[in-house]
């Protein structure tokens, strides 16, 4: 009940922010509340990875630029348009997560969290080399291409109301893939997977697809952001392929709540608020975040969505007796 | 003999200078169930491990059904029916006992939906519930399975074996840290099995093995000791020296019973 009332007012609220923002605040929020909303995306293929399949991924920051120069090469060198070139960001993006997962879901832990910081430190160098395509560390700016044409007609991310909304719905159907993904038997795959994978094997689940199955998908949101991020910024830069921007999805995961659907937009939205505000008072906010992410880890392993739901949980059955706390931990 | 549903040919894996099974060649015919004893370090588990593909043997085959399944991966062998649990229990901890039993069914089905919701599966749902109730587990549907005794996590353990529609149950120490009651529980529960699935079962508490087997084969020191039925073994000279007569052995089989 809470949860409903909470979600839409949420959703009230995203849908109505290019009106109530600048009524109330700077206009500059409304593109921080759309940055926002693309880099929770980003966050998700990470906790698709880490909260539901048990894969630590560092090296998402790789896909997202696979995303981000699909859109800048394929609009600045190959004239393509909005979609095609938005398809190709895509593509790309789910192809490399393809090559570098055959490799990397053999391995898990640490072994795997390396191998995905290696595929991301290649490429970045290899970006930032290759001046002639991806523009070295200048990166690509690009003219933006009309989203939607009729006759004289025309949408683009030129109008920021129509950004905004193209990034909303957008973001919004990958969560709604996402919600789909983990109720369905390839979801349960995947927690039986992350739980024990000898035992996962030991009742016929191929764990090795499952994982490869999960890094491709996850490819795909981080995909999905870096092109939308592409439109957004309307350039694509090698600096968005470090690993440091894996981790920051990360912590940003796992502060929300890894293995839940909407920690993601929690940590992100938290962590963002935090940098616009509090960095123009104080240099140093990124302590903030690094305090916040070492008490997640030690007192909420389901992070701020995993403590709220604790919280409703014992308001609303406080007498309920077979309800276990979701702090049992596995002790393998 | 009758057909045989699981045979080994010469089966050798060693880990560094220890020869875990050795030369290993073992027929288990069908629709009996059949115990493998041995003291520790017999190589029991080991044999269970080649079987179901989590460790592939230096030399040998294993055939199930006379068909080769050597060097087939643990998901490959589980699909062909043989089904497994394991010394240390072993489910999925952090989710309820409902949802790790809707998971091993599900498994079992060869394609996993990504899109469509896994609750709208009403089979899938039924025969959770069957399951349940004949594990004796009902009211303990919701609890977080690491939050179990270990003697319900083991009957468990029985539950996803079950759930699996087995051809051929590995149960590898299935009693183990039971409480007495528990004990028989399970042991009526294995005895139900028995009927419609061929079981292998390695168990250290000798009153379970002697009541419930049909036939016995003694491993020591990764070979075969003796093989037999259950008074055949009791009585086997060579089978009593080497593990059932010694006092160590002894003490060991209190603790095993009273762990």
């Amino acid at each position: 009940m809470i949860e409903r009332v909470v979600m839409i007012i949420f959703a009230t609220f995203l849908l109505t922010v290019p009106w109530t923002v600048p009524a109330l605040t700077n206009p500059f929020w409304v593109s921080v509340i759309a940055e926002i909303l693309i880099w929770s995306l980003f966050a998700t293929s990470t906790n698709l990875l880490f909260g539901y399949v048990g894969l630590l991924s560092f090296g998402q920051a790789l896909f997202f630029g696979f995303g981000m120069y699909g859109v800048g090469i394929g609009v600045d060198q190959l004239g393509l348009s909005f979609w095609p070139a938005f398809g190709l960001g895509i593509v790309a993006s789910m192809a490399m997560a393809l090559v570098a997962g055959i490799f990397a879901v053999r391995l898990t832990w640490h072994y795997f969290a390396i191998i995905t910081v290696v595929f991301s430190l290649i490429f970045y160098f290899l970006a930032v080399s290759m001046k002639w395509l991806t523009g070295g560390d200048d990166g690509i700016n690009f003219p933006l291409p009309p989203t939607f044409s009729f006759g004289s007609t025309q949408w683009s991310f030129a109008d920021s109301n129509f950004q905004y909304f193209f990034i909303l719905a957008t973001v919004a159907l990958c969560f709604y893939l996402m919600y789909l993904v983990i109720g369905s038997p390839l979801g349960k795959a995947f927690t039986a997977v992350r739980e024990n994978d000898v035992r996962a094997s030991l009742i016929g689940l191929n764990v090795y697809l499952i994982r490869l199955t999960a890094f491709v998908m996850a490819g795909f949101l981080a995909g999905v952001s870096g092109a939308l991020f592409a439109f957004f910024g309307r350039y694509a830069s090698a600096t968005y392929m470090f690993y440091n921007v894996s981790g920051e999805g990360l912590v940003w995961t796992i502060v929300g709540g890894a293995g839940t659907l909407f920690g993601p937009i929690v940590g992100t939205t938290l962590f963002i608020l935090i940098r616009e505000i509090v960095s123009t008072h104080w240099e140093h906010h990124s302590l903030i975040v690094g305090t916040m992410a070492i008490l997640a880890v030690i007192f909420a392993p389901k992070g701020l969505v995993g403590l709220w739901q604790d919280g409703l949980d014992r308001v609303m059955a406080p007498r309920a007796k077979q309800r276990d706390s979701a702090e049992v931990r596995s002790e393998s | 003999m009758s057909e045989s549903i699981l045979r080994t040919e010469n089966l050798t894996k060693r880990f560094g200078g220890l020869t875990a099974t050795d030369n290993l060649s073992l027929r288990f015919p069908g629709g009996r169930l059949q115990a493998v004893i041995g003291p520790n370090g017999a190589g029991k588990t080991t044999l269970f491990n080649l079987i179901s593909g989590l460790l592939k043997p230096d030399s040998g085959r294993v055939y199930f059904r006379d068909r080769d399944i050597t060097g087939l991966r643990p998901h490959e062998i589980s699909r062909l029916g043989i089904k497994r649990t394991m010394q240390i229990k072993s489910v999925f901890n952090q989710i309820s006992v409902t949802e790790n039993l809707w998971i091993t069914r599900q498994a079992s089905q060869q394609f996993l939906h990504p899109f469509r919701p896994a609750s709208r599966d009403h089979a899938t749902r039924e025969r959770v519930d069957q399951t349940l109730e004949q594990i004796g587990m009902t009211n303990l549907a919701h609890r977080i399975a690491g939050t179990l005794s270990y003697g319900d996590v083991a009957m468990l353990e029985i539950g996803m074996a079950l759930i699996s529609d087995p051809q051929l149950l590995l149960l590898d120490e299935p009693i183990c840290g039971m409480s007495p009651a528990e004990t028989e529980r399970a042991v009526e529960k294995i005895r139900e099995l028995a009927r419609k699935v061929d079981i292998v079962i390695i168990e250290h508490d000798m009153e379970v093995v002697f009541g419930l087997s049909e036939d016995i084969i003694v491993l020591a020191q990764g070979a075969v000791l003796a093989t037999g039925s259950p008074t055949e073994i009791s009585s086997n000279e060579r089978v009593r020296e080497a593990y059932l007569g010694r006092p160590e052995d002894e003490d060991y089989l209190e603790e095993a019973v009273s762990a």
